[in-house]
């Protein structure tokens, strides 16, 4: 009768040397491509650390005048440059510009990254069904397993620090830009496409000039999204040694510091509010033609 | 609320119909910390007062300072096995002059504290090097991989109590115009994959642990001596322990003596006044916790299996915390 209440499983002792099995091959791996490994991401991890010192290191008026400058020519709202100039300058004001910097310059660099993996990704899920059917499933897989589940790992591989960290934002952060450049490409009219072969464009006009212009708001869509999940991230990242404004958040849930945390907190929601407002103008610019209103 | 009633309830008809050893108890929560010696001490408590005094145990998940604090302003959970009160110093001795906290026992583990390590290689490879003194002199040990000029002492994670002492003692000693960067590794499980990353490659550590731990005996770590004298409590507890501007002008001292308690409330004494008796007695030899430690690495054993694998394995030492009758109840129900 055992049977039906007791599912069929591999004993303990099994399992236990399952798992010590595959732990002992993984550290075996690490001592022996470790280094290697390291070495390959070491460009990386230096551009990271340049990046991260250029941001302190420059004087602040001058950061301020990039980031109005920035926000202006992404939004063209004079409102939105003197919000977000108006929110860096707050965030300083308080003590948290080099942590907020260290932030930026990892969220920067790992927006790129997802954008020049995840719209190349996106076309060739759209292009082919089969590609789409294969990495759909990794996409949930990287947007639900327990980060700590893969970045222990990373962890063992590449040290504490930036890199690992990054990496794990680039995990979490990559699948929306993937999902959305796909779908914005196969949601582009059939009529439309067909009008293009009709004049007789390959298949590189027509993705260049028809299928990615038209799915540019999906796009958009995925770049904000994917900027939103990797500010997400911050305070994960800081648990395994990514300075910035994570770690002071770390420190104040542990010791119960409630304005440290709610200050360091609010700042996040501050970056990802402004990068979600300018990119989104940004996106709705792209698309104006659409609606007939600014014809550029 | 309404869960606690009915249960309070059940637990008062029990009470009204066995009328002896499940009044003599009652229900207990228990703090189950959130490192391997505590959850093993915490599930060794359970099984004993369960299966022995008859206490109805409910472990509640924890870390120092949160589960400090609980107890501190609510009185839930009822026991601490393992509180390391070197961060919650100033509070708790409040809480126990005011007679809502008590510590059941002081030490309950033997050769534990805190300091600062290097793998055991590194001082064959450097014979010169003899305490932590001698260790910040050589920076280039250690080089750190964002600016290898300089060395990487490996701090306490963020938001720890460990951290603030780190971070001061960094000053005290001047590392930084040593040539050190202090590294935060941002949680124990960075602190210990560095450790294990640099041991596994056989490259240098430097860097804050304690004992006892399974990567200490795994890794073969030792405690530096700190080549200066402990320079008062009124250094360490006025300043070290406290935040960097809170602390002005530190002193180079070795680490404080750590000490653990086993921390209950009033109401935990009131209640159960015999499993006091058996906290009194419940002292883990260093050695035998190190053996577990690395056993339930090496196994990846829940606290519920690593209890049970210490009550069968380590029968001598346990059973001279209690009476024979409950050692043969205990023993019974494994």
């Amino acid at each position: 009768m055992d049977f039906w209440t007791e599912i069929p499983s591999l004993g303990r002792s099994d399992l236990r040397d399952l798992k010590k099995g595959i732990d002992a091959s993984f550290k075996s791996f690490s001592r022996k491509y470790g280094a290697d490994i390291e070495a390959f991401f070491d460009p990386l991890y230096f551009f990271l650390v340049k990046l991260e010192k250029i941001l302190i290191a420059a004087p602040w008026p001058i950061i301020l005048i990039i980031v109005a400058g920035l926000a202006y020519l992404g939004s063209r709202s004079w409102k939105l440059a003197f919000g977000s100039v108006l929110s860096f300058v707050i965030i300083g004001y308080f003590g948290m510009w080099k942590d907020m910097m260290a932030t930026i310059s990892l969220i920067s660099v790992a927006t790129i990254i997802c954008i020049a993996i995840g719209i190349p990704i996106g076309i060739l899920m759209s292009r082919y069904d089969r590609v789409q059917a294969a990495i759909t499933p990794v996409l949930d897989l990287m947007q639900t397993i327990p980060i700590f589940v893969y970045l222990l790992p990373v962890v063992m591989l590449l040290g504490i620090g930036r890199v690992p960290g990054l990496i794990a934002v680039i995990v979490y952060a990559l699948p929306p830009i993937i999902r959305l450049t796909n779908l914005g490409i196969r949601l582009v009219d059939k009529d439309v496409l067909e009008a293009a072969d009709a004049f007789g464009s390959d298949y590189r006009q027509k993705l260049f000039s028809v299928q990615i212009p038209l799915a540019l708001p999906n796009i958009f869509a995925g770049v904000n999204q994917t900027i939103m999940m990797a500010l997400a991230m911050v305070v994960i990242a800081s648990m395994i040694g990514v300075k910035g404004l994570g770690m002071p958040v770390l420190q104040s849930i542990q010791n119960q510091y409630l304005t440290l945390g709610l200050m360091n907190g609010l700042a996040i929601v501050a970056l990802a509010i402004i990068f979600d407002r300018v990119s989104q103008r940004y996106g709705k610019r792209l698309q104006a033609h659409r609606y007939g209103k600014e014809h550029e | 609320m309404k869960k606690f009633l009915t249960s309070t309830l059940a637990a008062g008809v029990l009470a009204l119909l066995s009328n002896q050893a499940v009044a003599a108890c009652g229900s207990i929560t228990m703090a189950d910390m959130n490192w391997p010696s505590a959850t093993l001490m915490a599930n060794v408590d359970k099984i004993i007062l369960e299966e022995g005094y008859g206490c109805e145990i409910e472990l509640v998940a924890g870390a120092t300072t949160t589960t400090f604090a609980s107890m501190n302003e609510k009185g839930q959970p009822d026991v601490a096995a393992e509180l390391w009160i070197n961060a919650v110093r100033e509070p708790l001795f409040a809480a126990m002059d005011e007679g809502r906290l008590h510590s059941a026992r002081k030490m309950p583990i033997t050769d534990l504290g805190e300091g600062w390590w290097v793998p055991s290689y590194t001082l064959e490879k450097n014979p010169d090097i003899k305490t932590v003194l001698d260790i910040l002199e050589r920076p280039d040990l250690f080089p750190a991989k964002e600016d290898p000029s300089k060395g990487e002492f490996i701090g306490c994670p963020a938001g720890w109590g460990c951290q603030l002492s780190n971070i001061n003692l960094f000053r005290a000693f001047e590392m930084e115009k040593k040539g050190w960067i202090l590294v935060d590794p941002g949680s124990q499980a960075g602190l210990d994959a560095s450790m294990a990353k640099a041991v596994e490659r056989g490259d240098n550590w430097f860097g804050y642990y304690w004992a006892p731990t399974a990567p200490v005996g795994r890794f073969g770590m030792k405690m530096m001596d700190f080549g200066v004298p402990f320079a008062g409590a009124e250094n360490w507890d006025g300043c070290i322990a406290k935040a960097e501007q809170d602390c002005a002008d530190p002193k180079p001292s070795s680490w404080t003596q750590s000490e653990v308690h086993t921390v209950v409330t009033t109401n935990f004494k009131d209640q159960a006044s015999t499993a006091m008796d058996y906290f009194a007695k419940r002292i883990y030899p260093g050695d035998v916790m190190g053996k577990m430690l690395v056993y339930m690495d090496d196994n990846q054993a829940q606290g519920i299996d690593a209890a049970i694998e210490f009550l069968e394995k380590y029968e001598d030492v346990w059973t001279s915390w209690v009476t024979p009758e409950v050692a043969s109840k205990v023993k019974s129900s494994l």
